[in-house]
């Protein structure tokens, strides 16, 4: 049994290390981003899309045509233009269509990858139009019970050794008090 | 320090961070699974109010709307109050807006003809709150000891998280770097996480 738990320690904590990586990186990155260079490089272009096209297709000449990828967001239309987002982790362009001209205006915002992982990081819901956010999502799913996993795993193994019961027993029940104490505490404050 | 003894306190660490931790990565294991299961922006909607009270209060007359808003905070006293926003007249022209708080949201009318502040509460599921509390750390949520309390240990545990990640990787390369189904394992998940990640960029 012992070498079993400690095969499936091994081989979930290596099947997830990457995105184990994603989640403490980026969660270091919101926590010290004061400190840190996360500043997006903004870029403004006008390109030319056919006349009178509905903002979908508008949308959809920008993704063939002019290489944005991701998923389309928040239309409005207002007088005589349209504006949407097209979006995906890392990556937000503005666009604001005219469909009398076909004159598309687009403000893109690209963040470097720091800010990339946290997009990342809060990338949530499998209902993206955008398949690799679905992916991320489903892979932020399996990373979360694979952690779960690995906290049941780890404690079997910990609790196999026992010369380290004791220290175990004092470090898990601190940690546990603590923590459930500050966050039960919390709840009460309504 | 030889091999032997690195592994053996690198082993010690691993466990002892890990064990001290536990509370948080279940915390964030629970979190994870909540959120991808959260519905799409345009089709969230907000808890049912769960309490309404109302308390008498004068407009000193002088204030405009965001002052009078900052006023009625101070005087309505909302517990672990995180910012106002969302500041506007409603349809019956009284004053009306919004409080974040981790324990669900407040919603704050102020009946300027009857002198009443009414201020009705959307209380979260306890999924929700334990969303806001997992984004707690030394700088974020500093609103009560407690709070505090539970943001240091949140960001001491993402630390524990990154440590534990990299002793884990040495403790395999320590003692079975030769594991077959491992080496696949971490060199398919490489793959197919570096493969994501460049089709977004």
């Amino acid at each position: 049994m012992f070498r079993l738990m400690r095969n499936i320690h091994l081989g979930l904590g290596l099947i997830f290390v990457l995105m184990a990586l994603v989640f403490a990186l980026s969660s270091l990155v919101i926590i010290y981003r004061p400190y840190l260079n996360t500043k997006p490089t903004d870029i403004e272009l006008t390109v030319p899309l056919s006349a009178q096209a509905t903002p979908r297709d508008a949308a959809r000449q920008l993704m063939s045509a002019h290489a944005l990828k991701g998923e389309l967001r928040q239309i409005q239309e207002k007088g005589d233009t349209v504006r949407f987002r097209i979006v995906r982790p890392g990556e937000n362009a503005e666009v604001v269509y005219t469909p009398s001209t076909g004159e598309a205006k687009i403000k893109m915002r690209r963040h470097g990858a720091l800010e990339t992982l946290v997009q990342l990081h809060t990338n949530h819901g499998l209902w993206h139009d955008y398949l690799p956010s679905n992916l991320w999502a489903a892979l932020s799913l399996l990373a979360s019970i694979g952690l779960l996993l690995l906290g049941a795993t780890g404690i079997y193994l910990w609790f196999a050794h026992h010369h380290e019961r004791l220290i175990g027993t004092i470090l898990l029940s601190s940690g546990l008090l603590f923590g459930l104490t500050t966050l039960y505490l919390t709840r009460l404050q309504q | 320090m030889s091999n032997g003894r690195l592994y053996e306190w690198t082993k010690k660490i691993h466990m002892y961070s890990g064990l001290l931790t536990f509370t948080a990565f279940l915390i964030w294991g629970i979190t994870g699974v909540h959120g991808v299961f959260l519905p799409s922006p345009g089709q969230y909607l907000p808890p049912p109010v769960s309490s309404v009270r109302e308390l008498p209060f004068k407009t000193p007359g002088s204030l405009d709307d965001q002052q009078l808003a900052k006023a009625i905070s101070d005087v309505i006293a909302v517990p672990l109050a995180g910012g106002r926003y969302n500041i506007h007249r409603d349809s019956d022209s009284n004053l009306a807006f919004n409080i974040f708080t981790i324990n669900g949201g407040r919603e704050v009318t102020y009946l300027e003809q009857a002198g009443i502040v009414r201020v009705a509460h959307r209380a979260n599921s306890l999924l929700s709150y334990l969303s806001s509390m997992h984004t707690a750390h030394s700088r974020r949520h500093r609103l009560t000891a407690y709070v505090i309390a539970w943001g240091y240990f949140n960001e001491f545990s993402t630390w524990a998280f990154l440590f534990m990640t990299g002793s884990g990787l040495y403790m395999w390369l320590a003692t079975r770097p030769r594991l077959r189904w491992a080496q696949l394992s971490l060199l398919a998940s490489a793959a197919f996480t570096l493969a994501l990640w460049l089709s977004i960029r």
